[in-house]
């Protein structure tokens, strides 16, 4: 520790001396034990006192009897001032026989020394002062590290905002006006997180999540979970299989306190098919065109608590209706206090909801709807609350309804590379039929043969409906008709779940042929299953009476199967062969059909 | 510290007559904040009980750092299953509010609730 410095300003050289002997007599021990003395510096008056403080930074500063008469107060403020942050006190030395006379002004002064001088109370009082500007210096070093540590806070929450920030880059969620979310920093930081993409043939697939606990600790897990999520959608791996994966990852990365909240769900805009799976956020809120409210409660544990999951089957299948809008939204509305410590809660935020349905025909006021529950919660809150998350999706919005990836967007147009010539065949058991999701697979090997990448949108909604009409109502025998009720639409895919659960026998053949010639080509997909083929009769009910037909025939050029066989064939034609249909022959026997009109 | 009595005056626990249970009473908010307490109350249960019984008539509202300590004590009990018995863990008395969001969260599935 440096020695104590003491400046002592006076005019009078006697008065000067009488200071110092008594200084010098003071023995300083500090808390630790040692003896410390103190260093002097005698000036003459203030003026010199403020030259002096370039090599001379007091810790004390003194006024003999004649100074503190001389000064006035400006200037003992003026040394104060430029003394720095550290305080100095400043005594001032007052005869006691002139006391009441108007010396330096003592309000400027922190305290007096009386003369003549008493020396046991000057060193008590040195000693006293002492002890206050060692104190004041160990708060002001905790101050400063303080200071640091928040800066390094400050530094490393702004790394790990632009992180989350580019964990972002890859979703679809600033893409479409169907899409509105309000996701602030701070609900960022302790954990919230929003990610969106689509899935190769079309579906948007997007989650709310929130990881338990508070901080940065809580968000580092959006890391693994955003690129699973990232990594896996878009190589279109079922959204269940992602969520179940997300599960394992987390359970074993995390520590047991530590789990994620997650509201997962899969739209299928050409369908109008959503798939939500609650995992212990507070329910999204589906507001049908009428105003009619529903929650979709949770229905299984935070992810990320449990090794094993019941994902199958707790993931809720919706029909979405024109009109329909889902809004999610994280705790941190329903946690916002107000200064009488309630909390916002779900009964405001649904009656907001609702209260704007009923004046909805004058003012039209739905796409206000957003605007209104942030305001409301803000306004709520007593503090500044800045944890909200808040998502609202238009589902019937045109914008959802678009092509996957953007660097598959040029699937129209198929110039460039070599297609080649090849052919693939695939056989799936029941075993893969009960527990797998084979088509991310298949595509992924599609997406090797070369310049298939160049179709794979196509070539996945193509698959992908076929490979499901083989699965549902071929192997499985589901009956299509059921799915004319909301119940039945859920009911049909509970029955689902259960008989692929319970499949003891069956099998899906999927084989593809590419055949590219001078000026075009063609590539013809047949999926064939172990069923009993298609009805004579087609119910109006039957995937290809509806839907699924109209979404094959958007991306194919051609539909053929017949009633009494399973075997779909489908044909993407591309170059300048296009128009003419040259070989139909040998499916020709099989009575085959070309596409039918398509009923909407 | 008043800070600190005063989070601790909210965990509580005591061994029921019979000795087979420890009760650990929450008052008020069931956040991080006492999760020192909520910790320290069931590990220094000795001998360890049959039952940890969480009683939550005084909590008034429970969050996700809450639910992360009761998988704690969970592990805790599974912990203990190696070498004896293992206790469980049930939950007891939880108003409307705090029910709910255990429902939410679906822990009604992995603990009991009396």
């Amino acid at each position: 520790m440096p020695a104590f410095r003491i400046l002592i300003i006076e005019s009078d050289q006697q008065e000067t001396e009488a200071l110092r002997q008594l200084i010098a007599k003071w023995e300083y021990r500090s808390s630790a034990g040692c003896v410390l003395p103190a260093s002097m510096l005698c000036v003459a008056d203030a003026e010199a006192a403020l030259r002096a403080y370039d090599e001379f930074i007091p810790n004390l500063l003194i006024f003999g009897p004649n100074a503190a008469l001389a000064t006035s107060g400006e200037a003992v403020g003026q040394l104060r001032q430029c003394m720095g942050v550290e305080p100095v006190p400043i005594l001032a030395v007052q005869e006691l026989r002139g006391m009441g006379a108007d010396t330096l002004s003592l309000a400027a002064c922190d305290d007096i020394l009386t003369k003549p001088y008493s020396p046991r109370l000057v060193q008590l009082k040195l000693a006293s002062i002492r002890r206050f500007c060692e104190f004041s210096r160990s708060l002001m070093a905790q101050r400063d590290r303080l200071r640091r540590h928040h800066a390094d806070f400050l530094q490393e929450q702004a790394n790990a905002r632009e992180i989350f920030g580019n964990l972002g880059n890859e979703s679809c969620l600033d893409d479409t006006p169907a899409i509105r979310y309000h996701l602030s920093p701070r609900a960022v930081l302790n954990g919230d997180l929003l990610a969106a993409t689509y899935t190769p043939d079309g579906k948007l697939v997007l989650m709310l999540g929130d990881f338990a606990g508070h901080g940065l600790a809580a968000a580092v897990g959006a890391v693994p979970l955003t690129s699973i999520f990232y990594s896996m959608i878009p190589r279109g791996f079922s959204f269940a299989r992602v969520a179940r994966e997300i599960n394992r990852k987390l359970y074993d990365i995390l520590p047991r306190q530590m789990f994620c909240c997650l509201a997962m769900l899969e739209y299928d805009p050409r369908r109008r098919h959503l798939r939500l799976l609650n995992a212990g956020m507070p329910s999204p809120c589906l507001k049908r065109a009428d105003g009619a409210l529903k929650l979709l409660e949770s229905r299984h544990l935070p992810l990320g608590v449990l090794s094993s999951d019941q994902i199958s089957s707790a993931i809720v299948n919706i029909r979405v209706l024109p009109g329909d809008r889902l809004f999610l939204w994280s705790d941190g509305i329903h946690e916002a206090r107000n200064s009488k410590g309630e909390h916002f809660g779900e009964s405001r935020l649904l009656a907001l909801l609702r209260q704007t349905a009923d004046t909805s025909a004058a003012l039209d006021p739905d796409t206000l709807v957003f605007d209104r529950i942030l305001l409301a919660v803000s306004a709520h809150a007593a503090e500044q609350h800045d944890d909200l998350s808040l998502v609202e999706l238009d589902l019937s919005d045109p914008g959802l309804r678009r092509s996957g990836c953007p660097e598959l967007e040029t699937t129209g147009d198929r110039k460039g590379g070599r297609i080649g010539d090849w052919s693939i065949n695939f056989r799936l058991t029941e075993i893969e039929l009960r527990e797998s999701d084979p088509l991310p697979h298949l595509l992924s090997v599609l997406g090797q043969m070369p310049g298939a990448a160049r179709f794979q949108e196509d070539l996945a909604i193509a698959l992908g409906e076929l490979f499901r009409n083989a699965l549902e109502h071929g192997v499985l025998e589901l009956d299509s008709s059921i799915k004319g009720t909301d119940d039945g639409f859920v009911r049909y895919y509970d029955l689902m779940a259960e008989r692929r659960n319970r499949l003891s026998d069956g099998w899906v053949s999927i084989s593809l042929c590419c055949r590219e010639g001078e000026n075009g080509g063609r590539l013809t997909l047949v999926v064939e299953d172990s069923g009993q083929g298609f009805p004579a009769v087609r119910e109006t009910g039957s995937i290809y009476a509806g839907r699924g037909l109209a979404l094959l025939d958007t991306v194919c050029t051609e539909v053929r199967f017949s009633t009494g066989s399973s075997r779909v064939e489908a044909t993407l034609v591309w170059g300048e062969n296009r128009d003419p249909r040259p070989e139909n022959g040998p499916e020709s026997q099989h009575g085959t059909m070309q596409t039918p009109p398509v009923p909407v | 510290m008043v800070i600190s009595e005063r989070f601790e005056s909210r965990v509580r626990s005591e061994v029921s007559e019979d000795g087979e249970e420890l009760v650990i009473h929450v008052t008020g908010n069931f956040d991080f904040n006492i999760h020192r307490d909520f910790q320290r109350a069931y590990r220094n249960a000795n001998p360890v009980p049959k039952v940890f019984l969480v009683d939550l008539a005084a909590t008034d509202h429970l969050d996700s750092a809450a639910l992360g300590m009761l998988l704690l004590l969970r592990d805790y009990c599974v912990e203990i299953g190696r070498e004896r018995q293992q206790p469980t863990v049930e939950l007891m008395n939880a108003n409307a509010h705090v029910a709910h969001i255990l429902t939410v969260s679906n822990f009604d599935r992995i603990f009991s609730i009396r």
